[in-house]
């Protein structure tokens, strides 16, 4: 299996906009080496945060993303064989806590529960990962910090985080931007200009402002920046839209027509 | 579905997140019926029917637009009935003003919604002088249609969505009244046994008791009124009721048919339900008697014969529940200690086996108990173009799920229900859970005639007790296939559909998995979602339509049961005294 190469610190600061007090919180908890929960909406930028956090720190970053067959050795590690022997090989979470990176696990939630409390040693006063399969207990070196990310509401209704799991944490909310922020993020993103990134925004305003939606989620911040980055490159604002919002958001052809008259009072014509 | 949306691309439906959007709160576009002219009621936006889109798109924009500026909120409405004059006047001035504060945020619209004539009004309140005064106003433009303030105050209060109003919270926490309850003593004796001493059955006034009463601390009870003597002190406190409340689910009362003086068939058995009565919100309880009927051995096996389906099999062969350790993988968490011993054995042997020596865990365990609960019922006899009727439809995908489910290992039974009123509630045994599927099961099956009525909610509360009793597996699942249609005597439309809704949730509430079918039926879907409610179901003209999703459709309804539900809680509040 491939293990996660942190991501590189020397490389130009990934671009982050804060909104509110996200970046005050996060460095306060780095300080103490405490673990952050982020949530958030789908695509609202909590990968994104993560990065340019890393970055600002001066730290490594290791990301895992989490699926419902992620094992506790996908994380910690494991033996494989290697001609004639077994040799052990880090997880992502073990090379992060020897080397002092953050290890950001993205949708934890998908993870099985019992991979979830790996964990736990990790998160409180011991900051240890123990590996039963070496038969040893690491010590985590000083700028190792734990970053999980969870969708509340997001189709992982079906799961939930563990109340023992989630009172480790400092929790972060992100949300999507409002308009302003949000028009700069798309408008630097996808590399279009100011009234485009504007409509557009305004698009994902009046998809997020339904009352009663029917619609499972809304259109995100990258589902804006995809729609700009396909109209930067040649396609018009509608057909971007449609490509990259409308038709995504819903399978059904009643609901994207309805989408579909929405989105064309909105945009300009 | 997709010749459905055909029929519907050009349906004003298409406006509705348009609508909504405007209006801020859930809008539906219908058309107008009988070609009345664009108004809303506040939750429907009806449109001219048959006329260009372009058309119906600034209809429905006024419309919304309206009710998102408050334009008609009910103190307006009410100040607009019975005035048709004053209600088009407000309309010309509070339509312009409106549209004109709407204008730049919806650009790509502005050519369509310019209306000629001034904007003369800054607000609600001042539109509405103007329409009342005398000043030579502009006519509104047709499509502008007009306002209905008798519709706008007939749903605001009763809109789906909308807030409760005070009439209907004092509603909600109104007492049951109660009648005197007869016979528990021991919950309402209220009067105070030492008190009773102090009584004096002779004298009128009882103020010498109630000051002791009230000394003491003993009585429970208020002053009794004037006239009432010292030996009959009131008793009106509030007491443990002896009857279900309204949210409270009587539990099934088994029937013992068969005794030791009157041995009858064996099998037989049965329990009385309780139903949902929508109209008074409240169960009824005891009140639909269901028989479990054991069918005896088929006479003609030979029309046994079973449809494979084999997308079918593939999708169910790849259900998993649990998880499930893998020996001798090419790829796993963990080393299998055999697999690399023999490996190393036979390295120094001087043979280079594949090496597979890992332990994987995988969601491949099933531990399914399957209930198929078939409509038998006469309302299955509609023919389709092709002149099999639902019935037949369903029956045929009853056999194959049962067989295709029991070839794969999990514990399966089928059971037929049909009904003549609610006291013959008749569960036919086609399989019980202990018995194999072969070919006396499948020719009994296949025999089965239709007939009697639809009473659904009683066949799936009993359903859901032998899938909880009998299937032994933690995790249950009730397929029910019917049209989606409950009809009986003093089982109809509403009534019926609230109930059959009410039976999913129990059931689904008592931790068994729901998922309707509806095979062959043409039911039209906005039924279907108010028989089955949130349960898990689709509907499909032949079973092979939805086996390749079937997989999907098996975990969407078993993993509901992952989640805490809140509703299950709510309804584990059972019935004190029926007890099994």
């Amino acid at each position: 299996m491939g293990v996660p190469r942190p991501v590189e610190a020397d490389l130009a600061a990934p671009f982050y906009r804060p909104v509110g007090d996200e970046v005050e919180v996060f460095l306060a908890a780095a300080r103490r080496g405490l673990p952050v929960l982020l949530k958030g909406p789908t695509g609202c930028g909590k990968t994104r945060f993560v990065e340019a956090m890393a970055h600002r720190l001066g730290r490594g970053l290791v990301t895992v993303a989490g699926h419902e067959d992620l094992t506790s050795a996908d994380l910690v590690g494991r033996f494989l064989l290697k001609g004639g022997e077994t040799v052990w090989v880090d997880g992502p979470l073990t090379r992060a806590v020897r080397d002092g990176a953050i290890c950001y696990l993205d949708e934890v939630v998908e993870a099985r529960q019992d991979t979830t409390v790996v964990i736990h040693p990790l998160t409180d006063h011991r900051r240890q990962l123990p590996v039963d399969r070496l038969g040893i207990v690491l010590d985590a070196e000083p700028g190792f910090q734990l970053v999980i990310s969870y969708n509340p509401g997001y189709q992982s209704v079906l799961k939930d985080l563990k109340d023992s799991t989630r009172q480790r944490f400092v929790a972060i909310e992100l949300g999507f931007p409002p308009p302003d922020v949000e028009t700069d993020v798309v408008a630097h993103e996808a590399e279009v200009d100011r009234d485009t990134a504007a409509a557009l925004v305004a698009v994902g305003q009046a998809i997020r402002n339904l009352a009663a939606s029917p619609l499972r989620e809304v259109a995100s911040t990258r589902a804006l920046i995809l729609a700009g980055s396909m109209a930067a490159a040649g396609l018009s604002l509608r057909r971007a839209v449609q490509s990259a919002v409308v038709d995504i958001l819903s399978d059904d052809p009643d609901l994207a027509a309805a989408l579909g008259e929405l989105v064309d009072a909105v945009l300009p014509r | 579905m997709t010749a459905a949306a055909g029929a519907r691309s050009g349906h004003p439906g298409r406006f509705r997140l348009l609508a909504t959007a405007l209006a801020g709160r859930p809008l539906g576009v219908e058309d107008a019926p009988g070609g009345d002219g664009p108004y809303t009621d506040g939750v429907n936006v009806f449109v001219s029917p048959g006329v260009a889109a372009d058309d119906q798109r600034r209809q429905v924009v006024l419309q919304a637009a309206l009710l998102g500026a408050g334009s008609l909120d009910a103190p307006v409405a009410r100040a607009l009935r019975g005035r048709p004059k004053v209600a088009r006047r407000y309309l010309a001035v509070e339509g312009r003003r409106v549209l004109a504060d709407l204008a730049p945020r919806l650009p790509s619209l502005a050519l369509a919604l310019a209306v000629d004539g001034p904007v003369v009004s800054t607000g609600v309140e001042e539109s509405l002088a103007l329409a009342s005064g005398r000043a030579r106003l502009p006519e509104p433009p047709a499509w502008f249609g007009r306002i209905r303030p008798g519709r706008l105050l007939g749903t605001a209060a009763a809109g789906p969505g909308s807030p409760p109003t005070p009439s209907d919270l004092r509603a909600a926490l109104a007492l049951t009244p109660e009648a005197e309850a007869g016979e528990d003593d021991d919950e309402s004796g209220e009067e105070s046994k030492l008190l009773k001493l102090f009584q004096n059955p002779l004298a009128k006034s009882n103020a010498l008791s109630e000051f002791l009463g009230r000394l003491l601390g003993m009585s429970r009870t208020p002053a009794p009124g004037p006239g009432a003597s010292g030996g009959d002190l009131a008793t009106a406190a509030a007491r443990r009721v002896g009857a279900v409340g309204p949210d409270a689910r009587p539990l099934p009362v088994p029937l013992s048919l068969t005794g030791d003086e009157a041995p009858g068939p064996a099998g037989v058995g049965g329990a009385l339900y309780p139903e949902w009565d929508v109209h008074k919100a409240r169960y009824r309880p005891e009140w639909c008697r269901v028989l479990e009927i054991p069918l005896g051995p088929a006479a003609d096996v030979a029309a046994g014969a079973v449809e494979r389906d084999q997308v079918l099999h593939r999708r169910l062969a790849r259900l998993g529940l649990g998880p499930k350790v893998l020996r001798r993988r090419p790829d796993g968490d963990d080393l299998d200690v055999d697999a690399l011993i023999d490996l190393a054995v036979d390295l120094r042997a001087g043979h280079s086996p594949a090496e597979h020596v890992y332990l994987e865990r995988r969601k491949l365990a099933r531990n399914l108990g399957v209930l198929v609960l078939l409509d038998a019922s006469g309302s299955a006899t509609d023919l389709d173009p092709a002149g099999r009727s639902v019935h037949e439809h369903q029956r045929r995908a009853a056999v194959t799920l049962a067989a295709t489910l029991e070839e794969l290992g999990d514990r399966v039974a089928v059971y037929g229900f049909r009904s003549r009123g609610r006291s013959a509630v008749e569960m036919l045994a086609v399989k019980p859970f202990g018995h194999r599927f072969g070919a006396g099961g499948r020719a009994h099956l296949h025999r089965l005639a239709p007939a009697g009525y639809t009473r659904l909610g009683a066949a799936v509360r009993h359903a859901g007790e032998v899938l909880k009793a009998q299937a032994g597996t933690p995790n249950r699942l009730l397929v029910v296939l019917s049209d989606g249609f409950p009809f009986d005597d003093g089982y109809e439309s509403r009534y019926a559909e609230a109930d059959a809704r009410k039976a999913l949730e129990e059931v689904r509430g008592d931790g068994v998995a729901c998922l309707c079918l509806s095979i062959g039926a043409p039911t039209p879907t906005e039924s279907l979602d108010r028989v089955f409610g949130s349960a898990s179901h689709a509907s499909a003209p032949v079973l092979s339509d939805l086996s390749p999703r079937m997989d999907e459709l098996f975990l969407g309804a078993l993993k509901e049961l992952a989640v805490p539900n809140p509703a299950a809680r709510r309804n584990a509040v059972r019935f004190p005294s029926a007890g099994w």
